[in-house]
């Protein structure tokens, strides 16, 4: 099972292949840009963590296929 | 019930000026139904304009826009505008969606105890994200669309006589809609991006108190 530097390195892997231009509002704390999403996780602050479970939930959900396209037609 | 609807749209950064302008494509349309519309936006985002409209009026729907937290629901400059154990029994008898981070998870439970017919919400915090090269335009952001049409669906559901469970189901519906266009091979990288907080967005979405509640058209 992995460990949480694992999952922080999973999830740091992805951001680092999203597109830049794109901002985040979330958790409250402003505009996030890619890096700073980047930075949040590697430092394992609350936002960090929260940008971790939004991703392993993802990655979980098209594992147990809640996101094929028969899930996304009912 | 009477057919009005009171709408908050605090406007003092990024983030509120984005669900600001989209809110407001949920005010003319309601507006084109003939609601009376009370439309506390920037600076008349303030808990007392809201809680003296409340009283005045007795609008059957509530739009709350804005940040907060599982407890309450801010305005402009981040003024609490409803929170659990001061005053959520502003929002009883009507139907209430809150656009904004967790509120769902107390505010949701307290208000409906207090009298809340329905209240649609987020039980953890909303994602939105947007183009860097819209952020002067929010209106013609095609990324930041991909999460505020889904969630402008439920006020639309509700604007046209849907119940509050009707009006969730629809809202996911469009998330669902907008996730299957990302996972083909036509969308853009930015598109593409977005789908794991669709996702976490669509999930987050629920409805607390009576789901069959709806404002009865007269």
């Amino acid at each position: 099972m992995a460990n949480e530097d694992d999952i922080r390195e999973l999830v740091i892997a992805r951001l680092e292949t999203a597109p830049e231009g794109l901002g985040l509002s979330f958790g409250g704390v402003g505009e996030l840009s890619k890096l700073q999403q980047i930075e949040h996780v590697r430092a394992g602050d609350e936002i960090g963590k929260r940008i971790m479970e939004v991703q392993m939930n993802f990655l979980t959900s098209l594992k147990e296929g809640l996101i094929n396209n028969e899930a996304l037609y009912e | 019930m009477n057919k009005s609807v009171l709408t908050t749209r605090p406007e003092y950064e990024y983030t509120t000026r984005y669900i600001s302008v989209w809110a407001e494509r949920v005010v003319e349309f309601a507006k084109q139904k003939g609601f009376a519309v009370f439309d506390l936006a920037k600076q008349r985002a303030t808990k007392q304009q809201v809680e003296s409209m409340m009283e005045k009026h007795r609008p059957g729907l509530v739009f709350l826009n804005g940040h907060g937290n599982n407890s309450c629901v801010t305005g402009q400059d981040e003024e609490i505008l409803v929170e659990a154990g001061l005053n959520e029994e502003i929002l009883s008898d009507t139907i209430t969606y809150a656009l904004s981070c967790s509120s769902a998870q107390t505010l949701g439970q307290a208000a409906v105890e207090k009298g809340t017919r329905a209240y649609i919400g987020y039980s953890r915090d909303f994602a939105l994200m947007f183009d860097d090269e819209k952020r002067t335009r929010p209106q013609d952001d095609k990324v930041a669309d991909l999460f505020l049409t889904p969630s402008n669906q439920v006020m639309v559901s509700l604007l046209k006589g849907h119940t509050a469970q009707e009006a969730h189901e629809s809202s996911v519906k469009y998330f669902k809609k907008n996730l299957r266009k990302l996972l083909t091979s036509t969308s853009t990288d930015k598109e593409s991006a977005t789908i794991p907080y669709l996702l976490w967005d669509m999930q987050s979405q629920v409805v607390v108190g009576d789901g069959l509640s709806k404002l009865e058209q007269n």
